[in-house]
């Protein structure tokens, strides 16, 4: 974990400093950069409530939803989140917030349908362990990086067209320019290549800490890996055109959402459920007192 | 937590705080009964998490036994219940006074902490009525070590906001209340 954050972090450093070196639109490119920053921080929970079709709920209309949170709350010294549903088959559970006052924890109607009680509790767990974790401020952060150079990508392309024009023009196009902005984007294509699989790494770190912070919550880890079974094999039975709409938020949810198991581990940003299942029972075991 | 726990995602549940704070009720209830004329219904409850562990079952059996023969001296009865969402409750009846509640109630919650088990406690409600009977609960927070009060309204999952501050304007000054409202967390179904 701690080699992931290095690395993470060394690719920065290489990215500012190959920016300082080439100086070349810093400045228009760190107020866009910012903005888009806090847009994202600030606005992308309510952006993506609204995408999914989430809304917030009142302890009325879900008592149960409603009273399993609290009584996790309680247990984890956290203030209530809000609390959404969202009206969708697939079972799944998702947190948002950029921090623990703003926070929404939504769980979707298939989910409430198919867990017993327990295993609902076991999944609310883990998202309120990404809660109380700050994975989206985390993530938000990490990926903050990786943005600047996408953000880059874009505006060399677009420089790099227009110097590309202007010299068949003119005629007199700086080669020295134009070989600036080849190195940019050279740059900025390896660091979001790079920084895309360590963030992927930090992800799948950070959804087995949840499922390690809901077995403590809970104290029953078998109940997760209970719901874990239950959802990902209703997730792989689902057909996928629904699935697509909920492709971008997939790092949020507790079982990725989606329908095919061909991606590389190494990109994957949840890991395998076999994994996650096998630490669930390491930790039941532990609780049980036959660890070995 | 601290930054580096954030970074690396580690962390404990968090204990009971000092027991002192369950104890300020067994004073403040006099000001209760003198100024506000609000009485206590003789029933206390603790509510917490039951792991499914050999070991804290027979922590929980030990623990039990010992309970309901102290409460038996004094008079009360125990009871062990577990509700719809998988915690246990264990219920004092004790219509003599409200010390002997919450030293029943202590004495189960020392238990579990000397079990190695403080973390897996929630909450102990006390029961109360006003002069026209509606229920009042005072509750507990073990992790916190706070008070609030819980009002249930008529229907479902309502409750009365506006007379829960007022009692803790009524009580505030002798019972370490809740600072944070969002904290106010109710308990539906309470199996008493």
């Amino acid at each position: 974990m701690l080699l992931t954050m290095f690395l993470l972090g060394l690719v920065y450093v290489v990215l500012i400093g190959a920016l300082i070196a080439s100086g070349a639109g810093g400045v228009t490119i760190a107020i866009v950069a910012v903005a888009l920053f806090g847009f994202q921080l600030f606005a992308s929970d309510k952006l993506a409530m609204a995408t999914l079709g989430a809304r917030t709920v009142t302890p009325q209309e879900a008592p149960e939803l409603h009273a399993i949170v609290e009584r996790l709350c309680i247990q984890a010294d956290l203030p209530k989140p809000r609390v959404a549903i969202m009206d969708h088959n697939m079972p799944n559970a998702f947190a948002t917030g950029r921090s623990q006052k703003s926070a929404t924890i939504c769980a979707t109607t298939g989910l409430l349908r198919m867990l017993e009680p327990a295993e609902l509790e076991g999944v609310i767990g883990h998202e309120l362990t990404h809660v109380i974790n700050r994975d989206v401020m985390v993530m938000t952060i990490a990926s903050f990086f990786a943005m600047v150079s996408a953000v880059i990508i874009r505006f060399g392309f677009w420089f790099g067209l227009f110097g590309g024009m202007g010299g068949g023009r003119g005629g007199r196009g700086g080669r020295d320019e134009e070989e600036a902005v080849i190195v940019i984007i050279l740059v900025s294509v390896i660091v979001y290549a790079i920084s895309f699989v360590l963030l992927r790494a930090l992800s799948r770190y950070r959804e087995f800490a949840a499922d390690r912070g809901s077995a403590i919550l809970t104290g029953r880890p078998s109940a997760l890996a209970s719901a874990l079974i239950k959802i990902s094999g209703a997730i792989e039975r689902i057909p996928s055109n629904d699935l697509r709409s909920a492709e971008g938020m997939s790092a949020f949810f507790i079982v990725p959402a989606r329908a095919k198991k061909s991606m590389m581990n190494i990109f994957a940003d949840h890991p395998p459920l076999d994994q996650r299942l096998a630490a669930l029972a390491r930790l039941e075991a532990q609780l049980q007192g036959t660890a070995k | 937590m601290g930054i580096f726990d954030a970074l690396v995602g580690r962390r404990s549940v968090k204990g009971p705080a000092s027991r002192e704070r369950l104890f300020a009720l067994s004073t403040a209830y006099v000001t209760l009964e003198t100024e506000q004329n609000i009485t206590s219904a003789g029933i206390a409850g603790i509510v917490f998490q039951p792991l499914a562990t050999s070991d804290f079952t027979a922590t929980v059996k030990d623990m039990e036994e010992v309970v309901k023969a102290t409460a038996g001296e004094m008079g009360a009865t125990v009871e062990s219940k577990d509700d719809s969402y998988g915690f246990r409750w264990l219920i004092v009846r004790d219509q003599s006074s409200v010390e002997d509640l919450v030293v029943s109630i202590n004495g189960v919650s020392t238990a579990l902490e000397d079990g190695g088990y403080g973390e897996r406690l929630l909450c102990a409600v006390f029961a109360f009525k006003d002069s026209a009977g509606a229920q009042i609960d005072f509750i507990y927070n073990y992790k916190r070590g706070s008070w609030y009060p819980f009002v249930p309204a008529g229907g479902a999952q309502q409750r009365s906001t506006e007379r829960e501050l007022q009692l803790k304007a009524q009580i505030g000054g002798e019972l370490p209340i809740e600072p944070e409202l969002e904290r106010w967390f109710p308990l539906w179904g309470i199996p008493f």
